[in-house]
């Protein structure tokens, strides 16, 4: 197994989707960037903001993670689908860990929320676009199953904050009594996510939702 | 030949299938039919539905100002904005996607033609928002308290939104042809024109660089002091939609100029929004802050004279209402005095500055101010009690003595549900201890003992109070009287605390 990791490795690191990845990140650091670049002291609500904003980009890079171009050729292969996937994930999360610290460095340390809480909601988001990623990957034939999975995580972020029902906090301000409670939810979802995620890497042994291919019509 | 067929024959000589025009109208319909049935485009519209109607039926907005109910159009058509802008852009994109671009390359549309197709498949998902643009405006303009004068500029503004976001949407999609693009545009437009974290604020200049500058007023100002550069926002976004699509279409000669005029269109929009506030609006705010009377038409109802900004005349009435109510329960001269109700406002800071207003000095003199519903009757009904009592406005936010029973009852007892209507007047939203009561102009203060006297008064048969206070007016409207005596008088026995001027 470990032969095979390495002999991947490099081949899957170059069909990484970087330019997708490299546009999200450098979106995610120009969102507390230019502020900070601008001189302006953000309030702490704004802040928050920001850097939730930062994470929910950070999301929306993840989703294109399991984007190959080359799907037809890589499905038959006997390495299975779960390690391949592992692979990616395994390759771009140190880079992501880096990049988050820079974006919480960015943001001035008197006006940062908790910085713990702040990280467990990134990770809950992107945990949640791989999770939809693999849903997308699993349920079609697409070789880009990024798409609706940034549209379904995009969709998700904007109005959860709206339907969300008040005795279910999530998206609090930072000094609210709720946000421990709100904090609690962020593990679950993170939680239901990583293990949807989980789910979704293996192959499925047999096809819930299979696209009929069209049948060749018979003349005369 | 008859005359049906020469018009049938003509018209398909105006859309005959096989010239482009008709082609891009057909694509369009198709593209805009398509449009319409994506999730997060219907989303948007279930969402602004469910704003519209929230934001609509709310029972404490009997009193609408239309100037103002214009511009409460405008955030609602974001969400729907935002979901264009996204499909939009994957419907441009679908061909790539698709790996079908090379098989329209030898169809008769040229990709500048298909570009305009595009953009105009945003039209009917705007025409779709003007209509609850339009639904929104008319249920406040039709509501029997409404006043004002609504502007179309600013009515345009949500559906103008839409188009621009669309157009963005699909020159992105020309500029960048990558599925990440559009939604990191929309989590910076979100962050942007939703969050609030657009870098420039305030009431004038580049702040109107945004598309939707809903300046939160603290009260309505009359239209004429509004200075709201509306009609130039309207055509600075009408100009930025167009550029935005003309870019994204061909590079032919003629779609060139076509750009040039449309930014021309645009930097003059832009420019002419970000000026300061005319002159003239300025001096008119000037005025209309320091010298109303010059500004405003009186009406003469019962004994009192009502002065209103001539928008704001039909409101009179209701006014009326709540000093005819104040005075029916007021003895002796009050009852019949000669009152000056005078609308006032401080417009010279701007929409978005909260300032308060000086207390009249003239005797019987009573302000109110440009807003009405909720809280501003009882607060009005105090101020009207308070210069019945005190003589005018200045020395009735003095009163600190016994007479604030007189003219919290005063101001309370008509009015239904007096013990809810107390609590909305105070600050703190209490029923006991001292709390500070609002009017128009300075607060007044109340005692926790005076508190509990007037709680006692609202609770018994009004006859019975109305009685006692007419036998002893003149004494509980003296400035010696202590709230112990005034309690004695109107028959309460409670231990009421010393009064704030002997204290």
């Amino acid at each position: 197994m470990r032969g095979v990791i390495r002999a991947l490795a490099v081949p899957v690191w170059r069909t990484l989707p970087w330019r997708t990845l490299g546009a999200a990140g450098a979106v995610g650091l120009l969102i507390p960037g230019l502020p900070r670049l601008s001189g302006a002291e953000p309030a702490g609500w704004v802040t928050l903001l920001l850097l939730r904003a930062a994470a929910l980009v950070l999301g929306l890079g993840l989703a294109f993670l399991l984007d190959d171009p080359a799907r037809p050729g890589t499905t038959p292969v006997p390495t299975g689908r779960a390690v391949r996937t592992a692979l990616r994930v395994a390759l771009v999360a140190p880079l992501a860990a880096v990049w988050w610290t820079a974006v919480l460095l960015l943001v001035p340390g008197a006006h940062r929320p908790p910085t713990g809480d702040v990280t467990l909601e990134a990770g809950a988001a992107c945990a949640l676009a791989l999770a939809l990623a693999g849903l997308a990957v699993r349920h079609s034939e697409d070789p880009h199953p990024g798409r609706p999975a940034a549209t379904a995580l995009l969709a998700a972020a904007l109005f959860a904050p709206l339907l969300l029902p008040d005795d279910w906090p999530l998206f609090v301000p930072a000094g609210d009594p709720r946000w421990d409670t709100a904090h609690d939810h962020w593990a679950w979802l993170l939680a239901a996510a990583g293990t949807i995620w989980l789910l979704t890497l293996h192959e499925p042994l047999r096809r819930l939702f299979r696209r009929r291919s069209p049948r060749p019509r018979r003349s005369g | 030949m008859t005359a049906p067929v020469r018009e049938k024959e003509a018209q398909a000589a105006l859309a005959a299938p096989g010239t482009p025009r008709a082609a891009v109208l057909a694509l369009a319909l198709f593209e805009a039919r398509r449009l319409l049935r994506r999730l997060p485009v219907l989303l948007a519209l279930v969402g602004y539905t469910t704003w519209l109607v929230w934001h609509n039926v709310q029972p404490w907005d009997e009193f609408p100002v239309l100037q103002d109910a214009d511009r409460a159009t405008q955030g609602g058509p974001l969400f729907v904005a935002l979901a264009a802008l996204l499909c939009a852009n994957q419907a441009v994109l679908r061909s790539r996607r698709r790996d079908t671009e090379r098989h329209f390359e030898v169809l008769a549309l040229s990709r500048g033609q298909r570009t305009a197709a595009h953009a105009l498949s945003v039209v009917p998902l705007a025409l779709l928002v003007a209509v609850g643009v339009v639904a929104q405006f008319t249920w406040e303009a039709v509501k029997p308290g409404a006043i004002g004068h609504g502007s179309p500029a600013e009515l345009l503004v949500g559906p103008l939104t839409v188009l621009l976001f669309g157009a963005l949407g699909v020159l992105l999609a020309r500029l960048v042809p990558s599925a990440v693009a559009a939604p990191l545009l929309v989590v910076v437009f979100f962050l942007m024109f939703v969050g609030a974290a657009f870098p420039f604020a305030g009431e004038t200049g580049t702040a109107w660089l945004a598309p939707v500058v809903g300046t939160a007023s603290k009260y309505p100002f009359p239209s004429g002091l509004l200075g709201r550069p509306a009609a130039w926002h309207a055509l600075y976004l009408a100009g930025l939609a167009l550029t935005a699509v003309l870019l994204s279409g061909s590079r032919g000669r003629r779609v060139q100029a076509a750009v040039a005029a449309a930014l021309a269109v645009t930097v003059l929009g832009g420019a002419a929004q970000t000026r300061d506030v005319p002159e003239a609006t300025a001096a008119a705010r000037q005025r209309a802050s320091l010298t109303p009377e010059k500004e405003q038409t009186c009406l003469r109802r019962g004994t009192s004279e009502y002065c209103a900004f001539p928008e704001w005349a039909p409101r009179t009435a209701d006014w009326e209402r709540v000093v005819r109510g104040v005075q029916s329960l007021a003895g002796g001269p009050a009852q019949g005095q000669r009152l000056l109700v005078r609308q006032r406002l401080e417009a010279r800071y701007g929409l978005d500055v909260d300032s308060a207003l000086p207390p009249a000095t003239t005797p019987g003199q009573v302000t109110v101010g440009t807003a009405w519903g909720g809280n501003r009757v009882p607060e009005f009904s105090t101020a009207v009690a308070a210069v019945l009592v005190a003589g005018d406005e200045k020395a009735a936010a003095g009163v600190c003595d016994g007479r604030m029973v007189t003219v919290m009852w005063l101001s309370l007892a008509w009015q239904d549900d007096p013990e809810a209507q107390l609590r909305h007047v105070r600050l703190d939203d209490s029923l006991s201890g001292e709390a500070i009561v609002l009017s128009p102009t300075d607060p007044l203060t109340m005692t926790a003992g005076q508190t509990e006297v007037v709680r006692a008064l609202l609770e018994r048969p009004l006859p019975s109070v109305v009685g006692r206070v007419k036998a002893h007016w003149a004494e509980l409207t003296s400035p010696k009287i202590t709230t112990a005596r005034a309690a004695e008088l109107l028959g309460v026995h409670a231990k009421v605390g010393p009064d704030r001027c002997e204290a």
